[in-house]
């Protein structure tokens, strides 16, 4: 902490003080504090002393106080740098941090040379991508201390990202003349990380011929040989220079054989193009010579068969299919799934594993020797298994996946061979087969079974947690929220404050939240699926945070290429799935308290609709012991942590106040809370139709039609025939029509010209008619249709006749159990009665009677 | 099933793949720490034929070795540290652990000058003492008392790098070798094709001193001449 001013306190005092800021920076708060209250008895207005005390209140966690107090310090010393700095760093702490930066910014008008109000002015800069503001605050610093080569560093970065490549390369290049009197050793990994950066901003300028000749003089001393390996061969490569990015690239094959990235590389290389039939054969010999190196490279056998056709492919994949067979690989199926969005491929798969079922390992001629159980992972081998037996296993596992895979799905057959599978697995411990059989169940819907089977998988090695986690998730589908918590207990830390899922919690374990939130919402329980989402959505923010600390650590490091990379990634965040499947849960939820408020309070611990009063009295006194247990747990903690470690100890993490979701639940505003999961969804990963469809959903019922419109037009430029491209289009046009004020003239024209000029004449519900008649034998169409029709007019006849058509649907012969599950919701959404329900729920049971989702809620 | 380096975009998927294997678990920011102060020591596996769901669909992890410099080396000896490694259990036997370990270690030695790679594992983890012991080459070092944070102790492993040295000698030798694979690992690549400075060599052959074997390796320093001879005495 800079203290420049102490505006004149006597030399005791002003002796206490510096040792005020050193408590401060060596976190013993409490001398500090007692510190500061020795100088505040003397001089009880002194602003930067109650400054001080507000930044110790503050790290203590006692922000309100701290700002409170802070704010008294400013009052006394409008003029002190030093209050505006920590007013700057209590704004900071609760992450507002354009306060924050306004100021700091304050703070150094006061004080224009203090290095560390510039620095944590530059830290703000750089976390709020305000580069401009950076790279200012980054020239002062260079130029007030030009000695230090994180500074140079720093404002190479700041011009980097701000866009200005040659200035940064510049930068990077002064100051490597200042070294040339005393060139730094070899070994000095900042320096040479430096010099690559210099070299990735040059290629970046698109200088590849510089680039070029700039690695090529590091080849020699550089440390990172990987990266300089591959940065010249990639120049070589766009310079067209072939036959040196031929040897490039075999260079840096001879240290990987895994990486696609360098075969592809090297078919440009070699001039040889996947989609010519001349070229397969050179590439499949370039392949083999590879593939010929070691029996242990797996993407040189396997890259061939994405680009060989018919007999070729036919032959290749029979030599792949019996080594991994003869083998034994688990992962076979997942490894060659990909080739089945080729049809011909697909069929081919399954004959030649169909043919090879029969035939035993001593046929199998090219493959290498069976290893019947040549585990190279070591952990978890199988007991010993004779080739024959090795084989068997392999091949019904692979068409069990088969015929569970979607796109060749006949779930009776995988049955078979998985039940086959099972009765030749030789060991005790290795589940695989159990848990392909549970995901089996899973696909036809037998949740219930599917968990109990799961729970069999991991009942044979109950030390292995990926099984453990596996039988979590499908407990979770099956609604098991309790029994999945113990599950994961079994493996998370006993210490953890909030048991298993606080732990879960504090671990970022995502997935974990996303399924709980789901399953809470498949149960209408909307609070605690709200919690879960929001809970993903706060491990987001974390993820930004995290950040922060980096801004300076990394120049202290030095490791400004990955801090780079990092930066970029922070940027785009949120299109991470992880993010997208929470937010589009906690999209639903909220417009379905904006659409039927009363939810709001029905859905603690309840269904939302027709829990016996047995289930009701059961779940009350769930959730009083759930209460009781909270609090005694409140109470075992106060008296376990008498005081935080010594007198130091940052931040106190903060309690939970809402650990069942309820004041979440109960916001007045749902549209706007949907807004923070729908924005970042818009904004980094627009091209994605759920995002839209989400999207417009919101913009709709906040009669924010222009939003929507551009919802509606990203959805259709999308996939322009699906079905809710229709229902949108027709749910906004109606809106349209109904809208009592007109739009703003060049909103109007706007509308007209993307949107009203392009439908047809007739009235909506027309269309909509013959948009159902056209697409009956489509269970989707109907829904958006019957959702339409409602929309439109929701009235008994709309019901009625939704009621009819959503029965229809079932019957279609493309339907799948899943979009009937979906048709579930929809009698939901247009308010079918339950005698409604219950008649599709008897129909879609007779159908699908494995399917266990089918319930009259 | 692809093996390169961990970006910071995989961390995401990298926790992920821990907390479903292993039972010690990290935070984001624990991972980022690794990414971005050793940048070059920690590699994943990427299932690379899974159909895309989405063109926002992040990579899938299906392994990963998280891995480090120990900072202050209390022996004084620069040596890299197996933060946590784990292979999905979908996808065994594809020497998928032994691929991610050679690629850090590698980058062990020759961006940091590694000379040894050391890890802790839990006594009562038969399975991971195998993976390490029998396929990996690593021995047991001794055991850490109550080194986990349930009281739990460690056996401390470790594994010699000298093999790295002497893959890199071999590759200064065949200079103008364009390509070598070879089984077992099969690092030997010609790492500093066409001119390794003659400064660069001196240094390697010194730092081989300190752990390599003594005889021969005491001649390789003596005799700092031409490669040929560098080959005829370092190459195993």
């Amino acid at each position: 902490m800079a203290a420049k001013q102490q505006s004149q306190l006597p030399s005791k005092e002003a002796s206490l003080f510096r040792h005020l800021v050193q408590n401060y920076e060596s976190k013993q708060y409490k001398k500090g504090l007692k510190n500061a209250e020795q100088i505040l008895k003397k001089h009880p207005k002194h602003g930067d002393t109650q400054a001080m005390k507000a930044l110790i209140l503050s790290n203590q966690g006692k922000n309100d106080e701290a700002f409170a107090l802070c704010k008294v310090a400013l009052a006394n010393s409008m003029k002190s740098n030093v209050c505006w700095h920590v007013y700057g760093l209590l704004w900071r702490q609760i992450k507002n941090y354009q306060e924050a930066m306004k100021a700091y910014k304050m703070a150094l008008n006061l004080d224009p040379d203090s290095t560390q109000i510039q620095r944590d002015l530059a830290h703000l800069q750089v976390q709020m991508r305000d580069y401009n503001g950076f790279v200012q605050t980054r020239r002062k610093m260079l130029q007030a201390k030009p000695q230090f080569r994180q500074n140079w560093t720093a404002l190479a970065v700041a011009l980097h990202l701000s866009g200005d490549l040659a200035g940064a390369e510049d930068v990077l290049q002064k100051f490597e003349q200042t070294l040339e009197k005393n060139p730094p050793p070899k070994s000095d990994i900042e320096h040479a990380e430096a010099v690559l950066y210099k070299n990735t901003i040059i290629a970046e300028e698109g200088e590849l011929e510089r680039a070029l000749e700039h690695v090529e003089g590091l080849y020699k001393s550089a440390l990172d040989k990987t990266s300089v390996m591959e940065y010249k061969a990639d120049y070589l490569l766009r310079l067209d220079r072939k036959a040196d990015a031929e040897a490039a690239y075999r260079l840096l094959l001879a240290r990987n054989q895994e990486k696609r990235e360098y075969y592809e590389a090297l078919e440009k290389a070699l001039g040889l193009d996947r989609s010519k039939s001349e070229d397969q054969e050179k590439l499949l010999q370039m392949y083999q010579s590879f593939a010929d190196q070691s029996e242990r490279i797996d993407a040189a056998r396997r890259i061939p068969l994405d680009f060989l056709e018919g007999d070729a492919f036919r032959k290749h994949a029979e030599q792949y299919l019996r080594r991994m067979f003869s083998k034994g690989i688990p992962s076979t199926f997942a490894n060659v799934k990909q080739l089945y969005s080729d049809p011909a491929k697909k069929q081919t798969l399954r004959e030649l594993a169909e043919k090879l079922l029969s035939e035993q390992p001593s046929a199998n001629g090219d493959a290498a020797p069976a290893q019947a159980n040549g585990s190279i992972d070591g952990a978890s081998k199988p007991q010993k298994s004779d080739p024959t037996t090795t084989w068997q296993l392999s091949v019904n596992y692979f068409l069990a996946q088969h015929y569970d895979y979607h796109l060749s799905r006949d779930l009776a057959k995988a049955q078979q061979y998985i039940d086959k599978a099972i009765s030749l697995n030789p060991s005790e411990t290795d589940y695989t087969y159990q848990m392909t059989r549970a995901r089996i169940l899973k696909h036809q819907g037998s949740v219930s079974k599917a968990s109990k089977t799961m729970n069999d998988a991991r009942e044979m090695d109950l030390k292995d947690r990926y099984i453990n986690t596996k039988c979590a998730k499908y407990q979770l589908r099956n609604n098991e929220h309790d029994t999945a918590v113990s599950t994961m207990g079994l493996f998370t830390r006993k210490e953890a404050v909030g048991g298993p899922l606080g732990d879960l919690t504090d671990m970022q374990c995502v997935w974990f939240l996303t399924e709980d939130g789901e399953s809470y919402l498949r149960q209408g329980r909307l609070s605690l699926a709200l919690k879960r989402f929001k809970t993903v959505y706060d491990v987001f923010e974390t993820w930004t945070d995290d950040q922060f600390d980096f801004h300076s650590f990394s120049l202290r490091k030095g490791m400004v290429r990955a801090y780079v990379d990092m930066i970029r990634w922070e940027d785009g965040l949120r299109e991470h799935p992880f993010f997208s499947r929470a937010a589009l849960s906690a999209i639903r939820v909220y417009c379905m308290l904006f659409d039927k408020p009363e939810l709001a309070s029905q859905s603690h611990l309840n269904g939302v609709a027709g829990e016996s009063n047995a289930e009701k009295k059961k779940a009350a006194k769930k959730a009083r012991k759930e209460a009781e247990r909270v609090e005694a747990e409140k109470k075992a903690k106060a008296a376990k942590a008498p005081q935080p470690k010594a007198d130091d100890e940052g931040s106190v993490k903060k309690e939970d106040t809402d650990p069942n979701g309820l004041e979440l639940v109960k916001t007045d505003k749902p549209l706007e809370e949907a807004m923070k999961y729908v924005a970042p969804l818009l904004e980094l990963s627009p091209k994605t139709l759920e995002h839209q469809i989400a999207g417009f959903g919101v913009f709709i019922r906040r009669k924010k039609y222009l939003p929507a419109l551009k919802c509606l037009l990203a959805a259709r430029a999308l996939d322009p025939s699906h079905p809710r491209c229709h229902e949108l289009s027709g749910r906004l046009q109606f809106a349209l029509q109904n809208f009592s004020e007109p739009l703003p003239e060049k909103a109007q024209s706007v509308v007209d010209a993307t949107f009203l000029s392009t439908l047809p004449s007739q009235p909506i519900a027309d269309v909509n008619e013959a948009f159902l008649q056209a697409n009956k034998d489509s269970a989707p169409h109907v829904h958006s249709a019957v959702r339409l029709r409602y929309a439109l007019k929701a009235d008994e006849e709309a019901r009625k006749r939704g009621v009819q058509d959503l029965l229809a649907s079932l019957g279609a012969e493309g339907t799948s159990w899943e979009e009937a599950l979906e048709g579930l919701r929809v009698l939901g959404e247009i308010e079918a009665d339950a005698e409604a329900r219950g008649e599709y729920v008897k129909a879609a049971r007779e159908r699908w009677g494995q399917a266990e989702v089918f319930v009259v809620s | 099933m692809d093996i390169r380096l961990l970006h910071p975009s995989d961390i995401p998927h990298v926790q992920q793949t821990n907390i479903t294997n292993l039972p010690e678990n990290y935070f984001c920011k624990y991972y980022m720490y690794h990414a971005l102060s050793w940048p070059q020591l920690s590699y994943v596996a990427v299932d690379v034929s899974r159909p895309k769901k989405s063109p926002y669909d992040a990579p899938k992890i299906v392994g990963y070795v998280l891995a480090k410099m120990e900072e202050d080396p209390i022996d004084g000896v620069q040596h890299g540290h197996i933060t946590s490694l784990s292979v999905m259990r979908t996808h065994r036997r594809l020497g998928l652990a032994e691929k991610l370990m050679r690629q850090s270690q590698r980058a062990m030695f020759e961006t940091y000058k590694a000379v040894y790679v050391s890890l802790h594992v839990r006594v009562s983890n038969i399975a991971a003492l195998a993976l390490y012991r029998d396929t990996l080459g690593f021995t047991v070092g001794g055991t850490e008392a109550k080194y986990y944070a349930d009281g739990e102790d460690a056996y401390s492993m470790r594994m010699d790098l000298d093999y790295l040295r002497e893959e890199a000698l071999d590759a200064e030798d065949s200079d103008q070798e364009d390509t070598v694979g070879q089984d077992e690992g099969g690092e030997v690549g010609s790492a500093g094709k066409a001119g390794e400075g003659a400064d660069a060599k001196q240094k390697e052959r010194k730092r081989k001193v300190k752990v390599g074997r003594q005889l021969g390796v005491q001649e390789l320093v003596e005799n700092n001449a031409s490669s040929q001879q560098a080959k005829a005495n370092g190459a195993s």
